[in-house]
């Protein structure tokens, strides 16, 4: 009798600590929260108390009483990229600016959901010399920092001077991709004027100044001699956030900034993004309402469940990765130009966006994505694949035959662009050997094997990559495997002690010149017009084989909205720069 | 004081107490046997650290290329490398990793800004110490007493039913077991949550000062945030102490059985005394003695198991950091999270034997 009473108690005991867990409120649905528990901090909002009225210690961050009940409005936003430097000088994952660009702005940014450049701290899009080497920029009056700091371009061009002073020391060495091959100085003549000189006429050098790198840090954080990748909270910008609170590698706070004056002003009291280890985890809190949104990255193989859950939207962010195939054309057998254009031809993109990813990525038939300044379908009008005959054609032509096929090695990482990467290079290899003369070995290698073996230009002959731009410019999807990377595709391996390479032919060269003419080109017409022949002869040479376009996308709870007024409501404003505006985003009860 | 300092200082304090008390009371044999095993516990972890970095090194793969992906030119591979160490001579990049281990310095990581790894694994510890402890007790108290209840009803359906449990629990992969809880509680039934530490919103009027969440809720009395916290420790803490609980079972139930067939049992069975009692009472009390032993000898599983389980709940504790530097090539990362362990596990063994020397008088060393 006192044995069951004994095993009864435990089992009631249980039971209590499973009920009282199960039964505490859901707080992490803000929306069920009383109005009465805004927090006191909560209170300092952008519209309630005059900027200038606010003394810079009226913003006490992180002292919200530990008892105090959640926010009513506060956003949490689930990722799974990590962040790499919060200090703008180094900043280079898309989170990194992501975040930077929320919390602060730059001479010129984007308008929201677009690429449009419009004036951010400067009054207009700058004054570019004749000569195109010198950007002139007057600032906008009144721009002040989270803590209430003025800023001022003497401050600003000190603060951006770090990506030429420190920059190429920092961790993530940024500087050497985005300013040290462009900008020769950054100057402050008076207290409203930044002069930025470039090296060289770059035609795309504003898009650069939209980057996070350009943005005005604060000097109080960022020091001039030392990268702070990881500051501590507060973290204050000009923008019309600012990170109140910042638990590494669990979640980053932010708050509306006080101070800012500009026209996009948060429309939420908080907004928490949440890191997660894994994309599935953040998928079922997305269902469960832990999070309100799930941000980057899902691989679009685990979209397709999501979109079937009421309640929820997924989004398809007008922008995002490619994928393509890399052809060395200084090793056998991609070194003939028929056996690359045999396999350009054999290649079925639909079938792969369809079979594998049912239908959540698009065929690519261009290096540079749909939408972008000169975009074509060059790959389809040149190529009309899948078309088996004219690839048996190329690969006769080179003396290849069903009795005597080409063999061929292709190699891909596993993980690193997702699960499916082994199906649908399974799905090439079946189209190609579709013609009867090719045989194909498919090779697998762990990525950081992988990546030094392909780029080094020596040991696979085809390989597959992805793509997501540095700087959001056409030039910036092409470059890379003509003359900035191409080892092996359009130039030859640099030889000892030389970091570039030859074109490999007449053709290679005139690729080269070609966009070596569209970088300096100023008339976006006449650039567009470069690019169109540039992926002409990119498609003749095959340099490389673009595959299918990975939109990125953002699955959102119903009661998360993104404003019309701008573009893609649908995708909460994100547009092809792949960058949230939280000021952009409400929640409705 | 920093989350690790804190740290050290809960398990290293009662430790050393623990460690000075057996030194002073303990017999020569034992004393010896500490301070042997202390010795001993120098080479094991040097061995093993650097085992770790030969295989890291031989392992292909390069963390600098691995980072910056296609991106990365020459040039600035180069830079990084040169930055790192990584070009310096093998032989050079031991003899720094020796100093760094020797000193619980760890340097610096290879990767992710190439911060201090002691800061990394002081971020991370915690959590993961959060999960392990009240995973470790719910798979001792089903263990145990599953173990002993199987053993009273032996041969009966209720011991083929815990037999059955312990076989499968223990075979199920931790990774679909936490998913398929978070899909029942966390979606279908929406009771519980199924991911992180604390409830983001509730995550921000937490005052962090020993990274242990429970015991930062309780010094700044956030009973709200305690709540918080302990909703989400529910669903790791079951998924990893199920999976370590079938040991138990097994474990518990044949030494009770075994206790059960001993003399003084049947003689207390004819005095009449209550079969509840003589097996919770007197068979279990002798048996849990080589179940201890046996308790320090799971941490090392205990640990294994926290990998898997933090990457299901999205968990930032040294597991999922583990995962996530091994896949960068972060080899002084991955090195320090093992040396670590390993002297994790070390340190716990140590500690079982000397309780159970303390547990039964009769073991001598």
């Amino acid at each position: 009798m006192k044995k069951n009473r004994l095993y009864k108690t435990f089992g009631v005991l249980i039971a209590v600590v499973m009920i009282l867990t199960a039964c505490a409120p859901t707080v992490s649905q803000p929306i069920a929260t009383p109005p009465t528990a805004v927090p006191p901090t909560q209170a300092a909002a952008p519209t309630a108390v005059p900027p200038t009225a606010v003394p810079p210690t009226a913003v006490p961050p992180t002292k919200v009483p530990p008892t105090a009940p959640p926010a009513k409005t506060t956003i949490i936003i689930g990722v799974t990229d990590k962040i790499a430097s919060l200090d703008p000088a180094d900043a280079y994952a898309t989170r990194d600016w992501e975040l930077i660009r929320n919390i602060s702005l730059g001479l010129v940014k984007f308008k929201a959901g677009t690429t449009d450049m419009e004036p951010g701290l400067a009054t207009d899009l700058g004054k570019i010399s004749a000569d195109g080497l010198t950007y002139t920029f007057t600032l906008k009056d009144g721009i002040k920092f989270g803590d209430g700091t003025p800023l001022d371009a003497t401050i600003y061009a000190a603060q951006l001077n770090r990506l030429l002073t420190i920059g190429p020391t920092c961790p993530n060495d940024v500087a050497d991709t985005l300013t040290i091959p462009y900008v020769k100085s950054i100057e402050a003549p008076d207290a409203k004027t930044i002069v930025i000189t470039l090296k060289n006429p770059v035609a795309y050098f504003i898009q650069i100044l939209t980057t996070a790198p350009y943005v005005a840090s604060d000097p109080k954080t960022f020091k001039a001699d030392a990268c702070n990748l990881f500051p501590s909270a507060p973290i204050y910008g000009v923008g019309p956030w600012f990170i109140s609170q910042y638990t590494k590698d669990e979640q980053i706070v932010l708050e509306p900034n006080p101070y800012y004056t500009g026209e996009l002003k948060p429309q939420v009291k908080q907004i928490i993004v949440k890191d997660y280890a894994d994309p599935q985890t953040m998928a079922l809190a997305v269902q469960n309402g832990e999070i309100d949104i799930a941000w980057r990255q899902f691989s679009p193989e685990q979209l397709t469940p999501l979109k079937s859950v009421a309640g929820l939207t997924v989004g398809t962010v007008p922008g995002g990765s490619i994928r393509y195939l890399v052809l060395n054309h200084t090793m056998k057998p991609t070194d003939d130009p028929n056996v690359d254009k045999a396999i350009a031809s054999a290649i079925d993109r639909n079938e792969i966006a369809d079979t594998v990813y049912g239908g959540n990525v698009s065929p690519l038939y261009s290096q540079i994505p749909p939408g972008w300044l000169g975009a074509t379908e060059v790959f389809d009008t040149m190529y009309a694949s899948p078309n088996l005959d004219a690839a048996k054609k190329y690969l006769e032509a080179s003396g290849y035959s069903a009795s005597n096929p080409l063999k061929l090695e292709m190699w891909y990482p596993p993980e690193h662009y997702g699960a499916s990467t082994a199906a649908w290079m399974e799905v090439i290899k079946k189209q190609l050997e579709a013609t009867g003369e090719i045989q194909v070995t498919l090779k697998a290698q762990e990525w950081s094997t992988y990546v030094p073996a392909l780029t080094g230009g020596k040991a696979y002959a085809v390989g597959v990559l992805g793509w997501f731009f540095d700087y959001p410019d056409s030039s910036n999807y092409m470059t890379p495997w003509v003359y900035n990377r191409g080892e092996g595709t359009n130039i030859t391996i640099p030889k000892e002690g030389s970091s570039y390479g030859d074109p490999i032919n007449d053709k290679a060269k005139q690729l080269v010149d070609l966009l070596s003419k569209a970088d300096t080109e100023s008339d976006q017409a006449k650039r567009a017009d470069l690019y169109k022949q540039a992926q002409d002869l990119y498609s003749d040479l095959v340099v490389t084989i673009p595959l299918f376009f990975n939109a990125e996308h953002v699955v959102y709870r119903a009661n998360i909205k993104g404003s019309s007024t701008f573009a893609y409501p649908e995708t909460l404003n994100i547009g092809p720069d792949v960058m949230f505006n939280y000021a952009t985003l409400s929640v409705t009860p | 004081m920093s989350p690790i300092g804190f740290v050290a200082l809960i398990i290293g304090i009662p430790a050393l107490v623990l460690l000075g008390y057996v030194l002073i009371t303990g017999s020569t044999g034992l004393r010896r046997y500490i301070l042997t095993r202390i010795v001993l516990t120098l080479p094991m972890v040097l061995i093993l650290g650097s085992l770790v970095f030969l295989i890291m090194r031989v392992v292909p793969g390069d963390p600098v290329s691995s980072a910056l992906g296609p991106k990365g030119t020459p040039e600035m591979i180069q830079h990084i490398r040169e930055q790192l160490g990584l070009n310096d001579p093998i032989i050079v990049q031991y003899g720094r990793f020796l100093g760094h281990m020797f000193t619980l310095n760890f340097g610096n990581s290879l990767v992710g800004g190439h911060r201090p790894i002691a800061d990394e694994m002081s971020e991370r510890f915690p959590a993961t110490l959060e999960l392990i402890v009240p995973a470790s007790v719910l798979a001792l108290l089903i263990g145990i007493f599953g173990g002993a209840h199987a053993a009273s009803r032996r041969k009966g359906p209720v011991d083929y039913a815990w037999r059955i449990y312990a076989v499968v629990i223990y075979s199920l992969p931790i990774f679909w077991l936490g998913l398929m809880l978070q899909l029942l509680f966390g979606v279908k039934l929406g009771w519980l949550p199924i991911s992180g530490r604390i409830d983001p919103i509730i995550g921000t009027t937490l005052v962090h000062r020993t990274n242990i969440y429970t015991i930062d809720s309780i010094i700044s009395g956030n009973w709200l945030a305690l709540k918080s916290v302990l909703q989400h420790l529910v669903l790791p803490t079951i998924t990893l102490g199920l999976i370590l609980s079938g040991i138990f079972v097994r474990l518990t139930r044949i030494n009770v059985i075994e206790t059960l067939s001993m003399d003084y049992i049947s003689a207390a069975r004819a005095r009449g005394i209550r079969e509840r009692v003589l097996v919770y009472g007197h068979a279990l009390k002798n048996a849990l003695i080589p179940i201890i032993t046996l308790i320090g000898l799971q941490v090392a599983i205990l640990l294994a198991g926290a990998v898997l389980t933090e990457t299901v709940f999205s968990w930032p504790g040294m597991g999922s950091y583990l995962v996530e530097r091994i896949s960068q090539r972060d080899y002084n990362a991955v090195q320090s999270v093992i040396v670590v362990f390993a002297l994790l596990v070390a340190m716990i063994s140590l500690a079982v034997d000397v309780i159970y020397s303390l547990v039964d008088p009769r073991v001598r060393y």
